[in-house]
């Protein structure tokens, strides 16, 4: 049997403009950014690599991140690694590095600035939350043959991904987690049941939610605990 | 005569003149309406039967058959009508009597006149679609006397009068009665019923409606039953004697609805004497004709006693298996489970017929009850232990097998058939250790019984203790052998090697053997892997026993039977006086729990002790000092220690081995998974649990919680997948 423990994200991210924003920031532009843009790009990774692993490490992105004004633990750099297809959390690769601004035909820390809220909107579109969600669980995957994170780094990343869409599900379920002692650790497959769930099931009646059906079993506690509460 | 020729001769037949004479046919007729008052008046021995057929044989030839016809009408209507009147005029008792002779006698006349105008029954009447003279007969008897509006009331009334004193226990003329009633049915099946039985089944309705709701009033259940039933045999006995035949059904149907059907549900709940009180006092013939009363009622009578019975033997049970007093001793347990089922089965055999519906009420109400109690798998296999250890003792090998039969029918009922497994082997295990099995062929006996329910599977273990046991004699017969010869002085030493997965594991734990044990079993170390490479051996000192012969202070001389821990205690006792708790503690370093347990027997046992412990007590302390008890004393040489047999459990103990059952169950869950996902490929979440219980039902019941859990598990080491589209679908990966 074989068990496929691969972490490359799957499909590309990257969409024909559907808005007519006359920015050309989203078309495709591998084949389509000039010679000089790549130099700057590359000349951008350098000024934040590190000399002797030549990638960006942590302190790295800090330096950008305070250079474009956000902090280090906003989403928006998690959007952004998402871009770049980042493998390793905390660390950037030249190869990423220019997939990842090439797309945003961004060559300067200014513009890769102002690319940002385009890449939230873009992120936030359906088709592409879906795998930004499941992204965003398989870059906390830090250890080799890693398959679920403990509760507590959970906890801040549902805040992080869906805490804007789903503020009180997210809030009752972070709560919920914190005080259960079933489980010490969510699975992948427990983390997309709950984007699921939040997208179809009503909240906070639960009325259309059966656990007679495949819906994880951490859920099926959650539900039972939440009604349990109202009452 | 002048010359004439000669003619030919002719000779003419004689022709009787026959006179078409207008009054031929009158007189005719006169003659033979004269013949059938004279038949009617008794007087047909003076009439000439050929003559009276040739007059009515001419008529009819010389077309006077319609006169004839309808002069015979006339004729017998007149007749009956006088008949009719005369019968009418009957007092009281006489009138059946009249009806009845003047009904035979109107038979008789019919037959002779039905005989003489035969030729026109044949032919005439045929060509002309008449009604022949028997049947014409008939139906003027009927329409004349019969139908007569005094007679007709008045005969329905008489022969419903006459009933209804029979019922009442008086003697009435039977042999009347059945011909008279034979006449009804003779003129035709609706004059019997129309006339007769219609009002015949009203009438008992009523009778009999009135009648249960006395006897329902005054009566206790069986008492009752028996009445109906008398009842019901009396109306059979009727219609045999002198009712039409096809009368008998209609007949104990009115029965059967008025005093069984109206009142079903009273006689089943009446207090202190309903089905619940006969059941319990084995009331066989009540219940047997209550099953054969009710079984008549078509509609739901067995249901109602299968209910109410099903019912009560559930709510039994369930008081059984639920009551504190009951669990504390297993072996009483399990038995009054098995008085309950023989009881019942006898009740089934002897008042109802063996009836497969009561079987399978029986059957699932034991199972139901059975499973309520988490502890019945276990309790059954301590009587089984408790049966095989001294219970069978000198039974005969039939009776054996009898006992066996009725332990495994229990088996059958348990829902967790793996808990039972578990604990079976255990206790299999503390007996074939122990030695103390009353006989080896029961024990297989019992094995086969168990394959041949469950499959090879589940025996396939317990065949391999059997094995070992066996192994380790041969073994022991090898090893005194072989080294007989340099074992000398040490003690004597029985080995028995358990293959590891055969046996139920035990935690090993520490234990320092005396010097004297250690040598030897060294030896037999040496020389079983001297012919075994590649195995491993390790001392259980928890499971074993010692004999040890003991001399008291003044005297007197032991054997004592006690564990290997306290072999390991007593030792010490050879090179020292007294020892404190601590001191034995780390000389043997036997685990706390278990050294306090045997230090108990030891010590502190309500008939004289081997020990002696400072301070007395049941309590074991750090520092309370043993030394041995010079006073002990004992009528028997050989003396018990140890307690070997197998015990309910603690609740801690029940506690752990249900985890341990837990834990089993998961892979068998998931395998079971794994085997469904691999031959369908797709399945939704609903079938998987479903077909995972069908899988495992035999041994026991998955909860669907935890095939969840199962599942998911193996979601996540990716065995299985959800479907991309269809969430509610998980797929098979290859």
């Amino acid at each position: 049997m074989r068990r496929s423990a691969s972490r490359k994200t799957g499909q590309p991210n990257s969409t024909p403009s559907l808005n007519s924003s006359p920015a050309d920031l989203f078309r495709s532009a591998s084949s389509k950014a000039t010679t000089k843009e790549l130099e700057r790009i590359d000349a951008l990774y350098y000024s934040y690599a590190n000399g002797s692993s030549a990638m960006i490490d942590p302190e790295g992105i800090e330096a950008l991140c305070s250079d474009m004004e956000v902090d280090h633990t906003d989403v928006r750099i998690l959007m952004l690694a998402w871009k770049m297809k980042a493998e390793k959390q905390g660390y950037f690769s030249l190869e990423e590095w220019r997939r990842g601004l090439k797309a945003l035909r961004a060559d300067t820390v200014n513009k890769l600035k102002k690319a940002l809220p385009e890449l939230e909107k873009e992120v936030k579109r359906p088709t592409n939350f879906v795998d930004f969600y499941s992204y965003a669980f398989r870059y906390c995957l830090t250890e080799e043959k890693q398959k679920s994170i403990d509760i507590e780094s959970i906890c801040e990343l549902l805040d992080l991904v869906l805490g804007s869409q789903f503020r009180e599900q997210v809030d009752f379920f972070v709560e919920y987690l914190k005080t259960q002692n079933d489980y010490k650790v969510i699975n992948n497959d427990q983390w997309m049941g709950f984007y699921r769930f939040c997208n179809e099931i009503s909240f906070p009646d639960f009325s259309n939610y059966d656990p007679e059906l495949a819906w994880p079993l951490i859920l099926d506690n959650f539900v039972e605990w939440m009604l349990a509460k109202q009452s | 005569m002048s010359g004439q020729k000669k003619k030919n001769f002719q000779i003419e037949a004689f022709k009787h003149r026959v006179m078409v004479d207008p009054k031929y046919a009158e007189k005719t007729w006169k003659i033979l309406e004269h013949a059938i008052q004279e038949i009617y008046n008794h007087n047909a021995s003076g009439l000439s039967f050929e003559e009276l057929y040739r007059n009515a044989y001419n008529m009819v030839l010389h077309k006077f058959g319609e006169k004839l016809y309808s002069g015979l009408v006339t004729t017998m209507t007149s007749h009956l009508s006088d008949i009719s009147k005369s019968i009418e005029a009957a007092q009281g008792e006489l009138f059946l009597e009249e009806l009845n002779r003047k009904w035979l006698d109107h038979n008789k006349a019919l037959q002779m006149i039905r005989d003489i105008l035969m030729y026109m029954d044949r032919t005439f009447i045929p060509s002309t679609h008449k009604t022949p003279v028997h049947e014409l007969g008939l139906n003027l008897w009927r329409d004349v006397v019969i139908h007569s509006c005094k007679t007709q009331i008045r005969l329905q009334d008489t022969l419903l009068e006459l009933v209804h004193r029979e019922r009442n226990g008086e003697v009435i003329n039977r042999g009347l009665m059945r011909s008279i009633i034979k006449m009804l049915m003779d003129l035709g099946s609706s004059v019997y019923q129309d006339d007769f039985e219609q009002h015949f089944l009203e009438v008992s309705a009523n009778f009999y409606g009135l009648e249960s709701q006395q006897y329902i009033e005054s009566c206790d259940c069986g008492d009752y039953l028996k009445k109906a039933e008398r009842r019901l045999n009396e109306e059979m006995e009727r219609v045999s004697h002198y009712l039409d035949a096809r009368s008998l059904e209609k007949i104990t149907n009115v029965v059967e609805k008025e005093m069984i059907e109206n009142h079903m549900h009273r006689l089943v709940h009446m207090e202190n004497s309903g089905l619940v009180n006969m059941l319990v006092n084995d009331k066989y013939d009540d219940l047997g004709r209550k099953y054969n009363l009710f079984r008549r009622v078509a509609n739901g009578g067995l249901l109602i006693v299968r209910d109410v019975m099903t019912s009560y033997i559930r709510d039994t049970g369930k008081q059984l298996v639920t009551d504190p007093e009951r669990l504390k001793d297993p072996v009483d347990f399990v038995q009054r489970l098995l008085d309950l089922k023989d009881k019942y089965d006898k009740i089934i055999s002897l008042a109802f017929n063996n009836d497969k519906t009561f079987q399978n009420a029986l059957n699932s109400s034991f199972e139901y009850f059975i499973n309520l109690n988490a502890r019945s798998p276990e309790f059954i296999s301590l009587f089984v232990d408790d049966k095989l250890r001294k219970g069978l003792k000198g039974v005969s090998e039939e009776d054996v097998e009898v006992v066996l039969d009725k332990v495994m029918m229990l088996f059958r009922y348990l829902q967790e058939k793996d808990v039972f497994e578990k604990y079976y082997k255990q206790h299999l295990a503390k007996r074939l250790l122990a030695g103390k099995t009353v006989s080896d062929d029961a024990e297989r006996s019992l094995i086969v019984k168990l394959k041949t329910e469950c499959g090879y599977q589940f025996t396939s273990k317990l065949e391999g203790m059997f094995t070992d046991m066996k192994t380790s004699q041969d073994t022991m017969q090898g090893f005194h052998e072989s080294l007989g010869a340099e074992l000398g002085d040490s003690p004597s030493l029985t080995v028995q090697v358990l293959t590891t997965g055969s046996w139920p594991t035990q935690p090993s734990a520490t234990c320092n053997l005396p010097a004297e044990i250690l040598g030897v079993c060294e030896k037999f170390r040496s020389y079983y892997l001297g012919t075994h490479t590649g195995r491993r051996l390790s001392w259980q000192t928890n499971m074993g026993t010692a004999d040890l012969k003991a001399i008291f202070g003044k005297g007197q001389k032991h054997e004592l039977n006690v564990s290997t821990y306290q072999m390991c205690v007593l030792m010490l006792f050879n090179n020292a006086d007294r020892l404190s708790y601590k001191e034995i503690e780390q000389a043997t370093e036997i685990p706390a729990s278990d050294l306090k347990r045997c230090l108990q027997s030891l010590a502190c046992a309500r008939v004289k002790s081997v020990l002696r412990k400072e301070p007395i007590g049941r309590d074991i302390a750090e520092d309370d000092a043993f030394s041995v008890n010079d006073k002990f004393s004992s009528k028997l040489y050989k003396v018990r220690i140890s307690t070997v047999a197998a015990q309910r459990e603690s609740e801690p103990e029940n506690q752990e081995t249900r985890q341990r059952v837990e834990e089993d169950r998961k892979p068998q869950i998931e395998a079971a998974i794994v085997r469904i996902m691999k031959s369908r490929r797709v399945l939704d979440h609903n079938n998987i649990v479903a077909e995972v219980i069908k899988q495992l039902q035999s041994r026991f019941l998955p909860n669907p919680v935890v095939i969840k859990k199962r599942i998911e598990s193996l979601i996540e080491r990716e065995f299985l997948e959800r479907d991309k589209n269809d969430r509610k679908l998980y797929r098979y990966l290859a």
